[in-house]
């Protein structure tokens, strides 16, 4: 290949890729402004995507990390299920199956649709809504204690949803009729199937124009500049074995703390990324699919190493990785996965560990609240028939770095989902909120500050609610790194501040409440970056003054020297 | 009588003078004054009435765009602000909606709180979401509250209770004691300033409006003193983020309604441009130094959005939905480590500027590529005022792209403005697909100093079919001012199944507020024969989270039927379904008063030159696809009127050129529009 070609290849490339989000990006749009679910529509549980023939991931809108590894397994599912060749215009296929077609739970349900050009599959158009029931044990088909994949709802293997154009009806109510929602699941389904079909129209009208050889070739470029990007900051790296574990408190159903470990090797311009010694496969619903695991690791690659990096196949080629069988990241047939996300923050949080030694102090961070807080109230509806289910997922303190504080009271890693606002809540169910705030002292302490996790207490209006819990850390916590203490620890408080008040694990199952009480949530805190007595005195004046941090904590944390250096200092006027 | 315009940017102030009795316009720039906007103001309408002999005294209307608001949000520049709020909650402002701001990048972190933690203070206080009193407000914590607040030498208090949209009474008391404590203090409430639920975006929209409120006053007292000092009579009246006009009077009490203003006057004057040119349906595209802003006008109305962020902050305004876009002729172009040639969103701005500015700039920019392949003037741009250097932008680029890449300079600058093109496409599909709309329905209206120069490209890339380029595209938003009227949007919060039991509730709030909207008219002084008023619902189906707007005519006794039928068209035409039998819940009522302003009409009487031979004035090679082409280069103001224009051409004026590709051809359309229908090119 002679350098003028190279070149104009590299411009081609630029202009292709932009042209390939510019679909990505519609079809994302698409998604959002059609459906109906506030799951899909408000709270953007969605992502969609391009394939070419071979499976290879081309482009991802922006939105869920994890579902990357949802829809690289469905189109895996449906080019392995379905012969190419029989493939025709106007088909789709729709699949949501963990063991039979790559998914990552439940309730993510996949729509793969083939485009066509010159008479042959080029490329696939794929889109994924998280939808907010696919029947199930539970409302909401996520239950921690879930003993088996049959207990999380409706499983779809790769199935033909529309033949030439024409829907599956049949295939469709089936899929409905199976969930808590039928209406819902019916309007957004149709919605992925017509997004995915003007996805298509506008992957052909892009051949059309540069021709199928061109495409291809652009394809090919991408993916290998998105390998060599990746590789350029690899090979930067110290080169060595890195290990960290993180732990989760059990594995659902109680029983010991299960390590979660990630060692990173460093070699040339590979990594690998083993995950050998991860505790058991959990008897409940904790276990992550290979597909997640594969996901998780792309978002920590990428947050780590190259924030700007496409999400593409390329991202993959410079990574091998290593997940026994019959653990909790890599479990056998049948058991329950509808609760990984939590397990998922805790991989993210062993990988984040191990690149601690890896990248340049100022790049590296403590570890984060890695869970994710969920709080599922359900009772009697407040102005119509029927029952109530919700769901609120609560943010905690983000892990300090080498540059600076740690976020307080936000998401981290693979999720970053809104909140429901407190006025929403009350107008909506027969709950009132008493308390949306952060909690003081509950950021590692250190030359950077963890993160403060956030408090959310909620009172109960009406006889007959449950509340159920979802998220980790009661025993174990947030790892402060260089010398930084830990975060807070993640719990439930029934009857905060009154001589009833009792303390308990954030995993709850259909707790069984009265009008009058509360349930309090506090989510981790994050650890710390550094030794504590190396922090500036007009930084702990700050938060001693913003209340973030107390004097009776910061004495033992920080020493009395600083902080009575820091109590001398008056910073409070602006 | 004249009525005046000015338009306040970074680095000029434009004015735009209508002479009533005449019908001529007068354009006029003046450079900007950064400490204070309004020396600017008083000196570019002294160098008007020195000029061209104007009689300031004779000025009726005088409509100022301002992005002093902004500005002090983006700069930090505001004041600090107390916050007094319902115990338990101090901390939404600080926590939002808990997301981060980047999903993968940890050094993006939030921006600071406009008002930080220890002068975040709670009191005893409660109101249900139905708005009863479930614990009555402590005066006592109020006042002690409000002798902290000043005991931290604050002097602008936000005050945000939950469900103060249902009923503002604990807030108007806190106000009243805080008033009688903190004398002089900058006081703002939720309930004034957004009485709408959804306590995060009402407590960032309240603390921006506290943060920018006192020094935005001291700049509008400053203002009016120096136009009544040049003798101006009429009243004054400042741009808003809806693209409306509001009085002084108004803009010092909620300033935060103008922090989006900046661009919203040149979508007012492009849609009243296009419409009167038979373009109801247009994309603008206004290319700047660092930027690009893109906004849909369809039917001859901008489109309106609720939620924006200013440098991180959320207002939650009506305002004209203007995106930004980091692209613009200061975008740098480099290759990067792994082989791919990027352009932007680093810019090298106006300062250092690009290579062949001779400011020092290193980088190579858009502009400098611009100037390679000949589509900007070698020599000099802003009519010979800013000499550039070609050869040094030539240089440069072939050092930094061309050579490394191994190929031949044209090929390289040719490259760098395929690929900003398609950033720029890119985020202009992404725009209009968000709203739904199909660009092939669209003409492109381009404006600002760039854009004109990079319309063709572009149209064709994102499919718009037609180009509209306007008279003097570098002052749109002067222009715009002048075809602005006035409004206020009232608002409330309903929360409400649409039955006939909640329906005479609906229609007494809209009563009421067509009452506060008739008192707002009155005081900003509109006689009732030019009061309109704009009624919409904000309505969802059941079990969803999203509110769907719909106008209606009015809002009757006997209206419920009409309001569901037309709700569930709107939803149709929206998101491409409605849901028979589902049950609707009405979410916002919400009025819009307007003071209609007396505009001259757009009419077709431009004159231009007796021909195209007399406008050509000079003739240079311009690259385009495979090779040079030469290229007529015709003056602006000399075109004539309907006689076609062949491409290649280059049409240049003061502070803009237009780039007309081969195989295109455009005219001047009776407005002294240029006007480019484009035939599909082959282009890759």
């Amino acid at each position: 290949m002679s350098d003028e070609t190279a070149a104009i290849d590299a411009i081609a490339m630029e202009i292709f890729s932009n042209r390939l989000l510019s679909i990505t990006e519609e079809m994302g749009n698409h998604l959002v402004r059609s459906s109906f679910s506030p799951n899909i529509k408000e709270r953007r549980d969605c992502s969609v995507a391009l394939f070419d023939a071979r499976g290879r991931l081309v482009a991802q809108a922006a939105h869920i990390p994890i579902h990357l590894g949802s829809l690289l397994g469905a189109v895996e599912a449906v080019l392995k299920t379905y012969p190419i060749d029989t493939l025709r215009p106007g088909d789709a296929f729709v699949c949501n199956d963990a063991y039979l077609a790559g998914g990552t739970h439940l309730p993510d349900i996949s729509i793969v649709t083939p485009v066509f050009a010159e008479g042959r599959v080029r490329f696939f158009t794929a889109c994924l809504g998280h939808h907010a029931d696919v029947g199930g044990a539970v409302p909401g088909s996520i239950s921690p204690s879930a003993a088996s994949i049959f207990e999380e709802g409706i499983r779809i293997p790769a199935t033909r949803i529309a033949t030439a154009g024409q829907l599956e009806e049949g295939i469709l109510r089936l899929i409905s009729e199976n969930t808590r929602e039928p209406e819902d699941r019916t309007l957004d389904l149709k919605v992925q199937i017509a997004v995915n079909e003007s996805g298509a129209r506008a992957v052909e009208a892009l051949i059309r124009r540069m021709g199928i050889a061109g495409a291809e070739r652009a394809v090919d470029d991408l993916l290998a500049y998105t390998t060599r990007r990746l590789q350029n900051r690899i090979t930067r790296l110290r080169p060595g074995r890195y290990g960290f574990t993180s732990w989760m408190d059990d594995d659902g159903m109680g029983g010991p703390r299960v390590p979660i470990v990630a060692a990173v090797t460093v070699r040339g311009d590979r990594l690998h990324l083993d995950m050998t010694g991860t505790g058991p496969q959990s008897r409940g619903g904790f276990n992550v699919m290979p597909s997640g695991v594969l996901a998780t690791v792309g978002y920590a690659v990428k947050a780590l190493l190259d924030p700007g990096l496409l999400p593409n196949n390329g991202l993959f080629a410079a990574i091998d990785l290593t997940v026994p069988e019959g653990t909790i990241l890599n479990p056998r047939f049948p058991g329950a996965v509808g609760a990984r996300t939590t397990t998922c923050q805790k991989l993210a949080g062993a990988i984040f560990g191990a690149f601690q030694a890896i990248l340049p102090e100022s790049e590296a961070m403590a570890s984060s609240h890695d869970v994710l807080a969920g709080m599922v109230f359900s009772g009697r509806a407040k102005r119509r028939q029927g029952t109530y289910v919700y769901l609120e997922t609560v943010g905690g303190g983000i892990g300090a770095r080498g540059d600076g504080d740690g976020m307080d009271g936000a998401h981290v890693h693979i999720t970053n989902s809104l909140n429901m606002p407190v006025e929403a809540v009350e107008n909506e169910y027969p709950l009132r909120v008493e308390e949306y705030a952060l909690v003081p002292d509950s950021g590692g302490a250190g030359r950077y500050r963890g993160g403060l996790a956030i408090a959310r207490e909620v009172r109960i209006l009406e006889d007959g609610t449950t509340f159920s819990g979802r998220a980790d850390s009661f025993v174990t916590r947030a790892e402060g790194a260089m010398g930084g203490l830990g975060g807070a620890n993640c719990r439930v408080i029934r009857n905060h501040g009154t001589n009833r008040a009792e303390i308990m694990d954030p995993k709850q199952r259909l707790l069984q409440l009265a009008a009058g009480e509360t349930i309090r949530m506090e989510t981790p805190g994050a650890g710390g970056f550094g030794p504590p007595q190396d922090r500036a005195i007009a930084a702990l004046a700050r938060d001693l003054e913003d209340g973030k941090v107390s004097a009776a904590r910061a004495a033992p944390d920080y020493g009395p020297d600083l902080l009575a250096a820091a109590l001398g200092l008056k910073a409070t006027r602006p | 009588m004249y009525r005046v315009g000015v338009d306040v940017g970074g680095t000029f102030t434009d004015f735009t003078l209508l002479d009533e009795r005449q019908g001529t316009v007068l354009f006029h720039k003046s450079p900007s004054t950064a400490d204070d906007p309004s020396a600017a103001i008083e000196r570019g309408l002294d160098e008007i009435a020195t000029r061209h002999g104007v009689d300031l005294g004779r000025i009726v209307h005088l409509g100022h765009g301002t992005t002093v608001a902004t500005n002090l949000v983006i700069e930090g520049r505001g004041e600090p602000v107390g916050l007094i709020t319902t115990r338990g909650f101090r901390d939404v402002l600080e926590i939002g909606r808990q997301t981060r701001p980047d999903l993968y990048d940890y050094r993006v972190r939030r921006p600071p709180p406009l008002a930080r933690r220890a002068h975040r203070l709670e009191v005893t206080e409660r109101m249900a979401a139905d708005g009863t009193v479930l614990v009555p407000l402590d005066a006592v914590e109020v006042a002690a509250a409000a002798r902290a607040l000043a005991g931290f030498g604050l002097k602008s208090v936000a005050i945000l209770f939950l469900h103060a949209y249902r009923n503002p009474a604990h807030e108007r008391r806190a106000r009243d004691i805080v008033a009688g404590i903190m004398e002089g203090a900058f006081i703002t409430l939720s309930s004034d300033v957004l009485p709408e639920f959804r306590e995060y975006e009402r407590a960032s929209t309240t603390a921006l409006n506290a943060y920018v409120g006192p020094r935005m006053r001291a700049y509008l007292d400053r203002f009016v003193a120096r136009v009544r000092g040049l003798g101006v009579k009429g009243e004054p009246y400042t741009i808003h983020s809806n693209g409306g006009l509001m009085s002084i009077a108004t803009a010092g009490a909620v300033p935060v309604r103008t922090c989006l203003s900046g661009p919203a006057a040149g979508v007012v004057g492009a849609a009243a441009i296009a419409a009167a040119a038979g373009f109801p349906d247009v994309v603008t595209f206004d290319v700047g130094g660092t930027s690009t802003d893109v906004s849909l006008v369809k039917d001859g109305k901008p489109l309106f959005t609720g939620d924006r962020l200013v440098a991180g902050y959320p207002v939650r305004t009506p305002m004209i939905d203007v995106h930004v876009i980091g692209a613009g002729g200061g975008s740098i172009a480099r290759i990067d480590d792994a082989g791919g040639l990027k352009v932007g969103p680093e810019s090298a701005g106006a300062e250092p500027g690009p290579v062949a500015y001779g400011r020092g700039g290193r980088s190579v920019t858009l502009t400098d590529a611009n100037l390679v392949l000949g589509r900007l003037n070698g020599v000099a741009l802003l009519d010979g005022r800013m000499p550039v250097d070609r050869d040094a932008a030539a240089r440069a680029l072939d050092e930094q792209v061309a050579r490394p890449l191994g190929i031949t300079l044209e090929r390289a600058a040719q490259g760098i403005l395929a690929i900003a093109v398609s950033n720029i496409a890119r985020a202009i599909r992404s725009v209009s697909t968000e709203r739904g709309h199909d660009l092939a329905g669209f003409a492109l209206f381009a404006c600002g100093g760039a854009g004109p120069l990079h319309a063709a490209e572009v149209a064709l890339e994102v499919g718009c079919p037609r180009i509209l380029v306007p008279q003097a595209p570098g002052t749109l938003c002067a222009r715009g001012i002048l075809l602005s009227d006035l409004n206020f949007d009232f608002v409330r919060t309903l929360i409400a199944t649409a039955d006939p039991a909640s329906w005479a509730n609906v229609v007494q709030h809209f009563h009421d507020m067509r009452t506060e909207a008739e008192a707002w008219l009155g005081r900003e002084r509109v006689p009732a024969d030019r009061r309109r008023f704009r009624c919409f619902i904000e309505a969802r189906y059941r079990g969803q989270n999203f509110e769907v707007p719909v106008e209606l005519p009015a809002i009757a006794a006997e209206g419920l039927a009409g309001f569901l039928a037309a709700f569930a068209a709107r939803h149709h035409q929206e998101y491409g379904y409605a849901i028979a039998g589902r049950a609707v819940e009405i979410v916002n009522g919400r009025i819009q008063a307007i003071g209609a302003v007396p505009k001259a009409p757009l009419e077709a009487n431009h004159q231009g030159g007796p021909s195209l031979g007399a406008a050509r004035v000079a003739e240079r090679p311009v690259w385009f696809g495979e090779s040079w082409h030469e290229t007529e280069v015709y003056s602006r103001a000399r075109l004539p009127v309907g006689e076609p224009i062949p491409g290649p051409a280059i049409v240049e004026e003061m502070s803009s050129t237009t780039w007309l590709p081969p195989g295109q051809a455009a005219r001047v359309d009776g407005f002294g529009n240029i006007v480019i229908d484009l035939k599909e090119s082959g282009a890759p």
